[in-house]
């Protein structure tokens, strides 16, 4: 039903994002004549475009249906911020690489995407961009998308970095029932064919909602090991994490 | 700047209802049910032909810019506001809360007995298709068959709208896809040969009474309006479902009449003499086949429409408990399907008068006219009361514009004057519709004596949720 976008609307666009700050920098609760006033916009067209980003929620109405303020999707808009990482957290994730020849990352999700707070700095993980953008083959990733009701709405691209990569629905949801299974992830040789990575889930104690990820990257051999005593140790370290990223 | 910030709710006024779950073409669906083209296809253009003649689409022309600039008036409100109570929770918010009442009144008139026509048209049709196979049904029958049709919708309605918006896609896409092959098929075809037939030219006052019964060909084309809190972006979706339902039918009638019309260029009388116009044009060529066809169709189309109906009734119904003018009951949601099941009783009293009249003998055609005319006169009610309250609305939030004033300028004096004729010409549903209002007026009185301020403050709809802004709490 939408013609496709055409790129031939600047004029659009641009008010469109001046009204967008407007109701930032007035703050909740401004109305739409403010709105047009201030930027000197012909009134039907401020209207349209409001009711434009009400449609698409960028915007929301106030309850008395005249105000506007932002709505939760504008958060998009912004880039993702990861809380900083408190000082006890480092302490105990470099406890844990004190005790194993791997590297150990530490990742928040809070963001509702995969974001490292405390990379290992003698094994540098793979880059943010990659990660942020397959979440389906790393460790990591599958925690957060196991954690999802759809976890489609977190994927971009399903693509084939390596070729053990999981690049297909079936094998993406199979991996994600492994992982709801188990409680853990693991991956082998999907970002980089010769690495692998086991991770395990820090939930906030009262509730239990998933909020960082602790992750051990090393050979792809070694990796697909059991690896009973090195599983509870990252358990251990998840548990004592909890509390001070929650 | 942006001084006091209302407080906002954590949960919605209408809870209970499943939030912003249903998709476009779901919403869609539900409209273009509620207007049901494919029965009307058939139906209408010989009755706007009775007064217009050779320029029945002219006719219909008019009612579709007229229903084009309603769907423009309501969505006014719906690109601004989602309310399960459809246009009377949208006029509420432009008109007094006694003018927001009528309309609800209208409201529960319209959809109660349009969701009884849509009965007594499948019943009649499913009678139809028995007696070809050999089967006759009889009153008591034909009755059963009533019943048992109402008691099947109950129960999809029941299980969620989601369920019953996927029969009601399937069914009325098969319904129009039928009716659209058949007329096409009649189209190439051309008219018997023969000279043209002596049809009288039309007059203006025989076009314009002609527009009256092709805006009834229209009504139900906002059902999409009682969806609003359900569906997933409804300040997009329904406003597009109502409008874009308006336009198909629009065009589909425009095709139906135009095809009647050239079918019957040669015939003496032309499409005004005819009883069954698209019966007789399929069988003057041959056509065993079109009947059958036809009645799967109407069938089909009648049972959509029975399910949008009922779906809008009962959260109107649910809408009114909620502002706490009708019985709390029917507030009441189901915990798992999320629909308001108990609202649903409403309907129990149509298909018992219905049933018992078809038992005792009441010809089933008879009734679905009478039906119809009712429930158009409820729905040309509350267009009226919702076209007047846009521009009013505007003013009050600090939104209007000349188009809207426009719009509201030619709909509701026009819409009131369709109203005025067709209580006028229908005499035996205006008494019914007399004892309706007067049930709806001691309503009213009782509201206003037990409970003033719920009447004052009439109109709940589902607002913005302190986390549906940004920085709310999660």
């Amino acid at each position: 039903m939408t013609a496709p976008l055409s790129g031939r609307q600047p004029k659009a666009v641009r008010s469109a994002l001046a009204v967008l700050e407007e109701v930032v920098a007035a703050g909740p609760g401004v109305t739409a004549k403010e709105i047009s006033a201030a930027l000197r916009l012909p009134p039907a067209t401020t209207y349209r475009l409001l009711n434009l980003l009400v449609a698409d929620e960028y915007l929301v109405r106030l309850p008395d249906l005249k105000g506007f303020a932002l709505g939760r999707r504008a958060a998009r808009l912004a880039l993702p911020a990861a809380p900083a990482v408190p000082t006890a957290a480092r302490a105990v994730v470099e406890h844990l690489r004190a005790q194993v020849r791997w590297g150990v990352h530490l990742a928040s999700f809070t963001t509702g995407q995969v974001v490292m707070i405390d990379p290992d700095p003698d094994h540098p993980p793979t880059a943010a961009p990659v990660l942020a953008r397959f979440p389906q083959a790393s460790a990591l990733g599958r925690l957060l998308l196991a954690e999802q009701p759809d976890w489609r709405a977190l994927v971009r691209e399903l693509r084939a970095l390596t070729p053990h990569t999981v690049s297909t629905r079936a094998e993406v949801e199979a991996a994600l029932r492994e992982v709801e299974s188990a409680g853990w992830a693991r991956q082998l040789g999907e970002l980089h064919a010769d690495r692998g990575c086991l991770a395990v889930p820090i939930r906030a104690p009262g509730d239990g909602r998933l909020v960082a990820g602790l992750a051990l990257a090393g050979p792809v051999a070694r990796v697909a090991e059991p690896n009973g005593a090195l599983l509870d140790l990252m358990r251990e370290h998840a548990e004592r994490l909890a509390p001070l990223l929650a | 700047m942006a001084a006091d910030v209302p407080p906002l709710r954590d949960r919605s006024p209408v809870e209970g209802l499943r939030r912003r779950g249903l998709g476009p073409l779901a919403v869609f669906a539900q409209s273009v049910s509620g207007a049901a083209p494919s029965a009307a296809m058939a139906a209408t253009p010989v009755i706007v032909a009775a007064s217009a003649g050779d320029a029945t689409v002219v006719s219909f022309l008019a009612a579709t810019l007229l229903m084009l600039l309603v769907a423009a008036c309501i969505g006014q409100f719906t690109r601004r506001m989602a309310a399960p109570g459809g246009l009377y929770t949208l006029t509420a918010k432009g008109l007094p809360p006694g003018a927001a009442f009528a309309c609800a009144v209208g409201l529960v008139v319209g959809y109660g007995l349009l969701a009884g026509g849509a009965l007594a048209g499948a019943g009649q049709y499913l009678a139809e298709f028995a007696a070809m196979l050999g089967l006759r049904l009889g009153g008591p029958g034909t009755a059963a068959v009533v019943v048992v049709v109402a008691a099947g919708a109950a129960v999809l309605v029941r299980r969620g709208v989601r369920l019953s918006a996927r029969v009601v896609l399937l069914v009325e896409s098969a319904a129009i896809g039928l009716m659209v092959a058949v007329f096409a098929l009649l189209l190439v075809n051309g008219p018997a040969p023969g000279p043209p037939a002596d049809v009288p030219p039309p007059t203006v006052g025989g076009i314009a009474a002609g527009v009256v019964p092709a805006i009834a060909a229209f009504i139900g084309f906002e059902v999409a309006t009682v969806l609003g809190a359900e569906a997933r972006r409804p300040f997009r979706s329904v406003p597009r479902a109502v409008g874009a339902t308006a336009a198909l039918a629009g065009v589909l009638y425009l095709f139906a009449a135009q095809t009647q019309v050239f079918g019957f260029a040669t015939t003496p009388g032309g499409l005004a003499a005819q009883q069954d116009p698209v019966l007789t044009l399929a069988v003057a060529r041959g056509w065993v086949w079109v009947p059958l066809v036809l009645d799967v169709a109407l069938v089909a189309s009648f049972l959509a429409c029975a399910l949008a109906s009922l779906t809008a009734l009962s959260r109107v119904l649910f809408s009114l408990a909620k502002d706490g003018v009708a019985p709390a009951a029917l507030g009441r949601a189901h915990p798992r399907h999320h629909t308001p099941h108990v609202a649903l009783v409403a309907i129990v009293p149509v298909v018992v008068v219905l049933a018992g009249a078809v038992a005792a003998g009441v010809p089933i055609g008879h009734l679905l006219v009478v039906l119809i005319t009712m429930a158009t006169c409820g729905f040309l009610v509350s267009y009226v009361l919702v076209c007047a309250a846009a521009p009013l609305f505007l003013r009050r939030i600090g939104e209007l514009t000349a188009g809207a004033v426009g719009a509201a300028a030619v709909t509701a004096p026009v819409l009131l004057v369709a109203l005025v004729a067709f209580v006028v010409v229908s005499p035996l549903p205006s008494a019914l519709l007399g004892a309706l209002a007067v049930l709806g007026l001691a309503w009213y009185g009782w509201v206003r004596w037990a409970r003033p301020a719920e009447l004052a403050g009439i109109g709940v709809y589902d607002e913005t949720l302190s986390t549906d802004v940004l920085g709310g709490p999660r």
